[in-house]
């Protein structure tokens, strides 16, 4: 019996085979029962935490349609970790709307439940990567009221050419998009439409603005775009590219970025940027920055370098001295002094010398160094003992 | 007999300029006599390499029988010669070869090549913050001598 029970505990733990969990990022052999590990819990609960601040953009544009500027489209874009797919809002008119009707499809909700079986413990969670189908069809009411609104606004202006006979609002849409906000003029976009006689005639529709049959004068500036492009942008009355203008920085006046002083300030600051790329920790780096700083002084003759002092005497670590190497230092400088009160010394005596002839004096001399043989203390303490 | 490429000072205020003009540069400075067969051998191998190491190390050298050079023959601690001790913006870098003196190099080098990868070690360690280095020569081609304490 105890046996048996032994044999049952001992069960040896099946190894399935390696699979990728996507949550975690790595390959495991653990099977299903890798979706209940605390670690993979605690990504998970992240990795679901990051997809739902995304729908929640997503609502946002649910609750409060707006319309989308094709300079937009490459920035509205949703990546659905649970279809494993990019929806990119090209050709959309309003914000978010592919991204909606993808989060409301049936094959999204497949994955979505899919996922959360394969990886998540529960399930509960699966609605707050759902849109319901009431949420969308009233988005969908939505937008056809904001469509209408400025379609009815610039209906009695447009005209009944071959290219006009589209829903309006998308019309409308088009032609806001148009509108070219100064603070972007240095960013370079990519081209967001294909070239043609539509797009032709709005670029100039300052100058070819009878091509549509639309009086640009009649607009206000602002209003949908089309005649805020020229002049309200650029503010000055310097030209602009159309009308061959110089570019502004090769205008000799207003164009120079950089003053005189600046330039100076610049060339000033250049020895100090060379030596940042030196480690600051390397020996003596404190007293190079000075030292150079001080080069650069005498080369343009503001400062004399008063660097000649005569008992001056680098940093070094003398061999017989223990201790810093400024102690060294100290330590020279107190042989150099004794030297040279015994050299006075010797030299007053010499002098006494000749004068008193019967005395004899004896030169004072270091007594010479006795060496003696190392006694351990146990043989101090016997002969003592002795 | 004075090298062509290499200075030669004689007075202690060539002797400071030189280490203060020295910056982010290791500064070889071989104290010795032109006189001495061993001087003359190491000047050989300095002049040979002054110029593969110039992009990192000055190199001077300096006469001890000149009275202006013998305060810093005292303050080194240099009894043999030729003794080379080497400088990093002005702060000494000791060299831990094996013998009793770390403070400078004692006698002549075996080859060029010996005298560029120690100047290289110490131009590294001195990069890196260290002051003291150890000598990437094997002891074979390292001069032996006895360092005697007040003639002891």
């Amino acid at each position: 019996m105890e046996e048996k029970k032994t044999k049952a505990k001992k069960k040896p733990s099946k190894k399935s085979e390696f699979e990728l969990c996507k949550v975690c990022r790595f390959h495991h052999d653990q099977g299903p029962r890798h979706k209940y590990f605390p670690r993979h819990k605690e990504l998970l609960s992240a990795f679901l935490n990051r997809f739902r601040s995304k729908i929640a953009d997503v609502r946002f544009f649910l609750k409060n349609p707006s319309f989308l500027r094709p300079q937009e489209e490459s920035q509205n874009r949703v990546w659905c970790v649970f279809c494993d797919e990019d929806i990119v809002e090209l050709g959309s008119s309003f914000a978010c709307s592919k991204a909606i009707n993808h989060f409301a499809s049936s094959e999204h909700h497949k994955n979505v439940k899919q996922f959360l079986w394969k990886h998540g413990p529960s399930m509960d969670c699966a609605d707050d990567f759902k849109i319901s189908d009431a949420d969308v069809a009233k988005w969908v009411r939505k937008c056809t009221a904001l469509g209408n609104k400025d379609a009815s606004s610039c209906r009695g202006q447009l005209s009944s050419d071959i290219h006009n006979n589209k829903l309006e609002f998308e019309r409308t849409e088009k032609v806001q998009t148009h509108y070219i906000n100064p603070n972007d003029l240095n960013d370079v976009k990519p081209l967001l439409y294909n070239t043609n006689e539509y797009q032709i005639s709005h670029s100039g529709v300052t100058h070819y603005g009878s091509h549509l049959n639309v009086d640009a004068s009649h607009l206000p500036p602002g209003v949908i775009g089309m005649t805020s492009n020229s002049s309200s942008l650029y503010g000055d009355s310097t030209g602009n590219v159309h009308t061959g203008a110089p570019p502004p920085w090769l205008n000799p006046n207003g164009g120079n970025i950089y003053n005189q002083s600046d330039i100076t300030k610049v060339q000033e600051k250049l020895p100090a940027k060379t030596t940042s790329k030196l480690n600051p920790h390397r020996v003596g780096a404190a007293w190079a920055e000075r030292r150079k700083i001080e080069m650069e002084m005498e080369k343009r003759g503001l400062a004399v370098n008063i660097n000649t002092d005569a008992d001056w005497l680098p940093n070094f670590g003398r061999v017989w001295q223990s201790g810093t190497r400024k102690d060294s230092r100290k330590e020279f400088e107190k042989e150099k002094r004794k030297l040279v009160v015994t050299a006075e010394s010797i030299s007053m005596e010499s002098e006494e010398r000749k004068l008193v002839k019967t005395e004899s004096i004896s030169v004072e001399s270091e007594e010479p160094v006795q060496i003696q043989p190392y006694v351990s203390k146990r043989a101090r303490a016997m002969k003592s003992g002795e | 007999m004075e090298s062509v490429l290499l200075p030669t000072l004689t007075k202690k205020e060539e002797i400071d300029r030189i280490i203060n003009n020295t910056i982010d540069k290791v500064l070889v400075l071989r104290f010795g006599r032109t006189s001495d067969e061993n001087c003359l051998l190491l000047d050989d191998i300095l002049e040979k390499s002054a110029r593969d190491v110039s992009k990192f190390a000055t190199v001077a050298l300096v006469d001890v029988d000149s009275d202006q050079v013998q305060v810093y023959v005292n303050y080194f601690d240099i009894t043999l010669f030729p003794s080379t001790v080497f400088f990093f913006n002005a702060h000494h870098m000791k060299l831990d070869s094996g013998t009793a003196d770390h403070t400078k190099w004692v006698g002549k080098f075996h080859e060029k090549q010996d005298f560029i990868d120690v100047v290289e070690v110490i131009f590294r360690g001195a990069m890196k913050g260290k002051m003291i280095v150890h000598c990437p020569l094997p002891p074979e081609r390292i001069p032996k001598f006895q360092l005697l304490y007040k003639d002891v």
